[in-house]
C-alpha cells in the first residue's frame, strides 16, 4: 500500500481551515502556556493531539491519517518486521527493513498472529501456522477461517484490498487455502518477491470473521458498516468511542495475547491547527503532537519537557510534472524545471534544515535506492539553455496547484515562482482546499501539482511501480516509458533479489534522466512528544502505534 | 388577538420566502465544483463504485429532480448527510448552532452594554470628550477586521498578561463538559451545578465575546446616538422639558422612545452574526455553525452549507418575529 | 468661532465657494480632514506603488526570510523572504481595485433597478408584479448569511479577482436597490415629475433626467462606507483561503500567511498589514461620515451654523 501524507488532503478533510486561517488560534500561543498536567500526567492515559480523527476505520476504504493509527491499534497482522534501535535517536526503534539474503523472503520478520511460516524458495506459495488461543476483542478465537475470510473480503470489495491482490498476483479467492484449523496458505500462479514483505503492511490486518459474519446483512455481506465504525480484530486495543471531528478513545485489552499494553486509555483528540497542537504539547496538555510544521519543531526542540525524535523516513515530497500536458510532454522542459528549482534554499528556509534533498525517485531508506543519477543541482543557466533547445527561448506560462492544508507547500511554491521568473517561466499558483486536493491530484488534469507520499512496503520494485508504472493508478504524472514498464513487470515476477536490484537501478537511471517530477525533499519523520514517554518506534507506514509506548519509571 | 393574527400573517409570508432562499442556495451551491462521490470514496475507488454512489446520492439526476428530492426531505426535517463528519446535517447543526448562538448572544449583550450607554451619553452633549470618543469609536469599531482584533486580544490577554485560557474551543480539554440540555455550556453547567465546567466555559467565552462586543458596539452606539438626538429634539420631549419635568424623567422618556430603533439594529446584527461570526469562530476554534458552513463550501460538502442556510434563515425569521413582538410590548401605539 | 471667508467674497465662483466651505468644514471637524488625508494617501500609494516600493512585492528572497524590522527591510520580511513594506504598500492596488469596482458595480446595478422598481411601484400593471418580484428577490438575497454567500460565490466562479469582485457586487446590490427605491418612491410624487409626464416625456427620460439625479445623494453617501466594508470582506475571504491567489500582495491574505510565523515569535508579517487595513477602512468610514453630513441639508445647515 502506498501512503499518503499527500492524503493530508484526508488528514484535513474536516479541518480545511487549519493552514491559513485556523493557524490563527494557536498562532499567538505564548511560550508560557499554563501547564495543565491533569490530562497528560495520568500514568495510564495517553493523550494524542492529531490533525484529524479517523474518517472510517475500514482499511479497505479509508486512507486518512487518523485511520492509520486506529487500524494499527485495533488489528494485528500475521507477521511483523523485527525491531532494531534507531541509529540516530537513542531510545527510539525502527523496523529492520534491510535485505537479509540468508532469511526466507530476504527479510527479517517475526511471527505475530502467525507463529511460524514456510516459504516456497521460488516464491509461489507461503504457509502460515497460526498462534493458538488468540482472542479477538469479541472473544472469538483466531482460526484459519479468519485469514481466509480476510482475503475473501479483499476479493469481494475490490477496493484498497484489490491493490494488494494485484501486487501479489493473487487472481482468485481459491488461492488462499485453509489447510487445518490453524494452518493457512497463499498460493500464486507466478513467483512473487513480496509474499513475505507484504504481510507486515499496516493495511493487511486480519479480521475476526465470526463477529463480522454476525453483523453482516444481505445488503452488506462484508460488514462494511460495522467495520467502518467499530472493530473486530485481534489487536491490542478496542474502540471505546468515536466522535468524528472531536475525538476517538481506545481502551487497552487485558486479554491481548501479547499482554495488556502499558497505556490503558488513549485519547486521540482532533486539533486541526498545527500551531495549536504544538502549544498543547508544550503546555503538557497532551503527550504527543502529530504533524507539526518545521518552524514549530525547531522551536519545540529547545523546550524543556518536550522531546523531538527526528528519524529518517519513507516520506517524499515532489511536484508532479504532467507528461500529457504541454510543455511538460517535452523531456528537456522537465529537466529545465528541475535545474531551475532552488532545492537547497527550500530545504534551508521552508524545511528549516529538517529534511534531506530528494536526489532519487524512491525512499532513500529502502534497499536499492541510489542517488548516483542525480544531476539537477540548481543551475538557472542550464535551465535556460534547455528551454531554448526545447523551443521555449522566452519561457512559457503554466500553473502549480498546492494543498491549502499543508503549510510547507505555499512557501515552496512562492520560492519556486520567484526562481522560475529568472528563466522566463510565469508560474501561477493555485490553492486547492485540503479536502478536494486529492481529487485534484488523482484527476491528473493539473500541469503541475504537489504530492507527498511514501510507499509503505520497503521494497524497491514496489516503490518504483507505484509511481512510474504507466498502469499504476497513482502514476499521477502520467509518466510512460516502455523500457521502465518492462523492467517493472519483470521485477514483480521474480524472487531473485540480485536481478531485481539490477533492473531497478536501470529503471531509476531512466526515470531520473526523464524527470517526471520536480524533486524536492525527504522531509523525514519528526515525532514530537513529552519527555518521559518512551518506546517510540518508526514504521514505514509513518504512523504511531499506541502499544509501543510506556512512561519512564 | 391582534398579535396572533399578526403572527399568522407573518408565518404565511415566511413560507414562500424560505422556499426562495432554499431554491437560490440550492442552485448556487450545486454550481460549486467538486464531486462528493469521489471525495467520499477516496483515491482507490473504482469508476463503478463512484457511479453507484452517485446514483445512490442522486447527484447524477437533473438538478430540478435533485431539488425536488431535497425539498421533499427538508419538509421532513432531513437535511442530508455531511461527507466530512459522516453524520446527518441536522444532528451536526443542532450540536453546533447552540455554540454559535451562545457566542453571539453574549457578544451582543456586551455590545449593548458598551454601545447603548455611550450612545445615550454622547447624545446628551454636543461636544466634549465623551462625544468625541463616541464619534471615533463608532467609526473605528467598524474599521477593524474582527479576526484581527481577536488576535490582538489573544496576544494581549493571553500571551502577554496570561489572564485568559488558551483560545482552543469552548471548554478546557481536561474538563468534562456538562450533559447537554440546552447546548449552551454556561446554562448546562449551571443546570448541572458544575462549577468547574462553568468557570472554564466562561473563561473560554471571554475573548471571543469581547471581540464581538467591541466590534458590534459601533453600530449600536451610532443608532442609539442618532435616535436619541432626534428624540431629544422632538416636540414631545421639548414639551416635557417646557412642562418642567425633571431632567432625569425626561431622559428616561427619551430613552424609552429610542428603544425600538435600538432593538431593530440589535436584531439586524443578530441575524448578520449567525453567519458573520465565522471568522471569530475560526480564530478561537469554536466549532460553531458558521465554521461548519464555511468548511462545507471549501470542501464541496454541500449538504452542510444548504442546511446552514436553511437553519440560519429560519432563525433570523424567528428573531425578527420576536423583535416585532417586543415592539408590541414597547410601543403602545402598535397595540392599537 | 472660526472666521469664515464665505461672507467676504460673494462674487467668487460657486466652485470656489464650495471649496472654501469644504475647507471650513474640515477645519471645524478635523476628523473629516484626517479621513480625506488617509483616503487620498492610500489612493496615491496605490497609484505610485511600483515606483516607491523598495523591493518587488512578489519576489521571494530565501536569504533574508523572517528578518525583523530593520534598516534594510523597514517592516521586516516574511517566511519566504518577501519584503513586508513593499507588500503592504502594494496591497492597496489589489484591495482598492476589488473594493471600488465591486462597490461601483453594485451601486450601478442596484440603483438602476431600485429606481425602476420604485418608479413603477403601485401601478396596476404587469410592471407592478415585476417590481414586487424584484423586491422579494432582494429580500431573499439579503436573508443570506453574507459571508457564507460570498465564499460560495467565489467557490462557484473560481478563485480570482473577478470572482471576488462579483461576490462583493452581489452582496451589496440589494442595499442600493432599497436605498434608491425608497428615494424614488418619495420623489415620484413631486410636481415636477408630473409636469414632465404631462409634457410627454418618456418614462426612460423622466427616470434618467429627473428621478435618478434627484435621488442619488444617499446612494453616493453610502459608497464610501461600502468601499470600507468591501475591503474588510475581501480580507475575510482571503483569511479563510477564498480570496486572492498567493502571493498577491493583499492585506487579508498577508495576515493569514503571517499567522503561521507568529507562533514562533515573528509577529511582524501579520501585524503591519492589519494596521494598514484598519487605517484604510477607518479613512473611508470618515469620508463616508462627512459625505453623510454634507449631503444632509439639515445637518449641513447645523454645521454651517456652527461655522458662521
Amino acid at each position: 500500500m502506498r501512503e499518503t501524507f499527500g492524503r493530508s488532503a484526508n488528514l484535513s478533510r474536516r479541518s480545511l481551515l487549519k493552514a491559513g486561517s485556523g493557524a490563527a488560534a494557536g498562532a499567538l500561543l505564548p511560550s508560557a502556556l499554563p501547564t495543565n498536567p491533569a490530562a497528560a500526567a495520568t500514568p495510564g492515559t495517553l493523550v494524542v493531539a492529531a490533525p484529524a480523527t479517523p474518517q472510517s476505520l475500514d482499511s479497505n476504504f479509508d486512507v486518512s491519517l487518523g485511520t492509520f493509527e486506529a487500524v494499527a491499534a485495533l488489528y494485528d497482522n500475521l507477521l511483523e518486521f523485527k525491531k532494531i534501535p534507531d541509529p540516530k535517536v537513542p531510545g527510539a526503534f525502527r523496523e529492520d527493513i534491510a535485505d537479509h539474503p540468508d532469511k526466507p523472503g530476504g527479510v527479517n520478520v517475526q511471527g505475530k498472529l502467525a507463529e511460524s511460516f514456510e516459504l516456497d524458495p521460488n516464491g509461489t506459495w507461503i504457509r502460515f501456522q497460526l498462534r493458538k488461543g488468540v482472542k479477538s476483542n469479541w472473544g472469538n478465537e483466531l482460526t484459519a477461517e479468519d485469514v481466509k475470510w480476510t482475503w475473501d473480503r479483499k476479493f469481494g470489495l475490490k477496493a484498497i484490498g484489490g491493490f494488494y491482490l494485484s501486487t501479489l498476483g493473487l487472481e482468485k479467492p481459491e488461492g488462499v487455502k485453509v489447510e487445518g484449523p490453524y494452518t493457512v496458505s497463499i498460493n500464486l500462479d507466478h513467483p512473487n518477491p513480496l509474499l513475505v514483505k507484504l504481510q507486515p503492511n499496516l493495511y493487511a490486518p486480519i479480521y475476526d470473521s465470526k463477529k463480522c459474519k454476525e453483523v453482516a446483512t444481505a445488503d452488506d455481506p462484508w460488514a462494511r458498516h460495522f467495520i467502518e465504525n467499530n472493530s473486530a480484530g485481534f489487536g491490542p486495543y478496542r474502540l471505546d468511542q468515536l466522535q468524528r471531528g472531536q475525538q476517538a478513545v481506545f481502551k487497552a485489552r487485558p486479554d491481548y495475547y501479547l499482554g495488556k499494553p502499558a497505556m490503558d486509555t488513549v485519547i486521540f483528540r482532533e486539533v486541526p491547527t498545527s500551531a495549536t497542537r504544538a502549544a498543547l504539547l508544550q503546555g503538557g496538555a497532551v503527550d504527543i503532537a502529530q504533524y507539526l510544521q518545521p518552524l514549530e519543531i525547531v522551536r519545540l526542540r529547545n523546550q524543556q519537557g518536550v522531546k523531538i525524535d527526528s528519524v529518517d523516513a519513507s516520506f517524499m515530497i515532489w511536484l508532479e510534472l504532467n507528461s500529457k500536458i504541454a510543455p511538460f510532454d517535452n523531456v528537456k522542459v522537465r529537466q529545465a524545471m528541475n535545474f531551475a528549482f532552488p532545492q537547497e534554499q527550500v530545504l534551508k528556509t521552508v524545511f528549516q534544515g529538517l529534511g534531506e534533498p530528494l536526489h532519487g525517485c524512491m525512499p532513500n531508506i529502502y534497499a536499492g535506492y541510489t542517488d548516483k543519477f542525480w544531476t539537477y543541482n540548481y543551475d538557472p543557466e542550464r535551465a535556460r539553455a534547455l528551454l531554448k533547445d526545447a523551443g521555449f527561448p522566452s519561457g512559457f506560462k503554466t500553473s502549480l496547484a498546492y494543498n491549502a492544508g499543508d503549510p510547507v507547500q505555499e512557501p515552496i511554491a512562492i520560492l519556486y515562482q520567484t526562481a522560475l521568473r529568472a528563466i522566463g517561466v510565469d508560474l501561477q499558483l493555485k490553492k486547492v482546499p485540503a479536502a478536494t486536493f486529492y481529487d485534484a491530484v488523482s484527476q491528473r488534469k493539473q500541469p503541475m501539482i504537489f504530492y507527498v507520499d511514501s510507499p509503505w512496503c520497503p521494497d524497491v520494485g514496489y516503490s518504483m511501480t507505484l509511481y512510474f508504472n504507466s498502469q499504476s493508478f497513482i502514476d499521477y504524472s502520467n509518466y510512460k516509458n516502455d523500457e521502465v514498464d518492462r523492467l517493472l513487470r519483470d521485477t514483480a515476477r521474480t524472487a531473485d533479489q540480485a536481478a531485481r536490484l539490477e533492473m531497478m537501478t536501470k529503471a531509476q537511471q531512466i526515470v531520473m534522466s526523464e524527470a517526471p517530477w520536480v524533486f524536492i525533499a525527504f522531509p523525514g519523520y519528526h515525532f514530537a512528544h513529552r519527555a518521559g514517554l518512551e518506546g517510540f518506534t518508526y514504521y514505514t507506514s509513518n504512523n504511531i502505534r499506541f502499544q509501543d509506548f510506556h512512561r519512564a519509571a | 388577538m391582534q398579535v396572533l393574527r399578526y403572527i399568522g400573517r407573518r408565518v404565511l409570508f415566511v413560507v414562500p420566502q424560505l422556499f426562495g432562499i432554499i431554491l437560490v442556495s440550492f442552485f448556487l451551491v450545486k454550481l460549486i465544483p467538486g464531486d462528493p462521490a469521489v471525495m467520499m470514496l477516496g483515491p482507490t475507488a473504482s469508476e463503478q463504485s463512484i457511479a453507484d454512489l452517485r446514483d445512490k446520492l442522486g447527484v447524477s439526476k437533473p438538478l430540478v429532480v435533485q431539488f425536488g428530492r431535497y425539498m421533499h426531505d427538508v419538509v421532513r426535517g432531513d437535511l442530508g448527510t455531511s461527507w466530512q463528519t459522516t453524520r446527518p446535517v441536522t444532528e451536526d447543526l443542532f450540536q453546533r448552532f447552540p455554540a454559535t448562538l451562545e457566542l453571539i448572544t453574549l457578544g451582543l449583550l456586551v455590545a449593548i452594554a458598551i454601545g447603548f450607554p455611550l450612545g445615550v451619553a454622547a447624545a446628551r452633549r454636543k461636544r466634549g470628550a465623551v462625544r468625541r470618543f463616541a464619534d471615533y469609536y463608532g467609526l473605528l469599531a467598524g474599521a477593524v477586521p474582527d479576526f484581527w482584533l481577536a488576535l490582538v486580544l489573544i496576544f494581549v490577554f493571553y500571551t502577554l498578561l496570561g489572564w485568559s485560557p488558551p483560545p482552543l474551543g469552548r471548554i478546557d480539554m481536561a474538563v468534562i463538559p456538562p450533559p447537554t440540555i440546552t447546548g449552551s455550556l454556561v446554562i448546562d453547567s449551571l443546570l448541572a451545578g458544575d462549577l468547574r465546567a462553568l468557570l472554564s466555559a466562561l473563561g473560554h467565552l471571554l475573548l471571543p465575546v469581547l471581540t464581538l462586543g467591541v466590534i458590534n458596539a459601533g453600530p449600536i452606539l451610532k443608532m442609539t446616538q442618532s435616535t436619541m438626538e432626534r428624540t431629544l429634539n422632538s416636540e414631545f420631549i421639548r414639551y416635557a422639558e417646557t412642562c418642567g419635568l425633571p431632567r432625569r424623567v425626561v431622559l428616561r422618556q427619551a430613552v424609552r422612545a429610542a428603544l425600538p430603533s435600538v432593538l431593530t439594529i440589535v436584531s439586524v446584527l443578530y441575524g448578520f452574526l449567525i453567519g458573520g461570526a465565522v471568522l471569530v469562530e475560526i480564530v478561537f476554534s469554536w466549532g460553531g455553525a458558521g465554521q461548519y458552513a464555511v468548511q462545507g463550501v471549501l470542501n464541496a460538502d454541500l449538504n452542510p452549507v444548504l442546511g446552514f442556510v436553511v437553519f440560519s434563515a429560519v432563525l433570523s425569521l424567528v428573531i425578527y418575529l420576536i423583535v416585532d413582538l417586543l415592539y408590541f410590548a414597547l410601543d403602545p401605539r402598535m397595540r392599537g | 468661532m472660526i472666521p469664515v471667508a464665505v461672507s467676504g467674497d460673494r462674487a467668487a465662483s460657486p466652485w470656489l465657494r464650495r471649496l472654501r466651505f469644504l475647507a471650513a468644514v474640515l477645519r471645524a471637524r478635523p476628523a473629516f480632514a484626517l479621513g480625506y488625508a488617509i483616503v487620498i494617501g492610500v489612493i496615491l500609494i496605490a497609484l505610485l506603488a511600483p515606483w516607491i516600493v523598495p523591493y518587488g512585492p512578489m519576489v521571494a528572497d530565501p536569504n533574508v526570510y523572517l528578518l525583523p524590522p530593520g534598516p534594510r527591510h523597514l517592516l521586516g520580511t516574511d517566511g519566504t523572504g518577501m519584503d513586508i513594506l513593499s507588500r503592504v504598500l502594494s496591497a492597496p492596488r489589489v484591495d482598492l481595485t476589488i473594493a471600488v469596482l465591486g462597490t461601483l458595480i453594485s451601486a450601478g446595478i442596484g440603483s438602476c433597478i431600485g429606481a425602476i422598481v420604485g418608479y413603477y411601484e403601485g401601478e396596476r400593471t404587469w410592471r407592478r408584479a415585476v417590481s414586487t418580484a424584484v423586491m422579494r428577490a432582494a429580500d431573499v438575497l439579503q436573508a443570506f448569511p453574507v459571508f457564507v454567500f460570498a465564499i460560495a460565490l467565489v467557490a462557484v466562479f473560481g478563485q480570482s479577482l473577478h470572482s471576488i469582485i462579483i461576490a462583493i457586487a452581489f452582496v451589496n446590490t440589494p442595499i442600493y436597490l432599497r436605498l434608491m427605491r425608497t428615494q424614488v418612491l418619495a420623489i415620484r410624487r413631486y410636481r415636477y415629475i408630473e409636469a414632465a409626464y404631462v409634457a410627454g416625456a418618456s418614462d426612460l427620460s423622466i427616470l434618467a433626467r429627473h428621478v435618478i439625479p434627484n435621488a442619488i445623494a444617499p446612494a453616493l453617501a453610502q459608497l464610501s462606507v461600502n468601499i470600507g466594508w468591501a475591503i474588510l470582506l475581501t480580507a475575510g475571504l482571503s483569511f479563510v483561503g477564498a480570496g486572492v491567489v498567493a502571493p498577491t500582495p493583499e492585506w487579508g491574505s498577508m495576515i493569514a500567511m503571517g499567522f503561521q510565523n507568529v507562533v514562533t515569535g515573528q509577529w511582524w508579517p501579520s501585524v503591519f498589514p492589519g494596521i494598514a487595513l484598519g487605517l484604510t477602512v477607518f479613512g473611508f468610514a470618515l469620508v463616508g461620515a462627512s459625505v453623510e453630513v454634507l449631503a444632509d441639508p439639515v445637518r449641513r445647515r447645523v454645521l454651517s451654523g456652527t461655522l458662521g
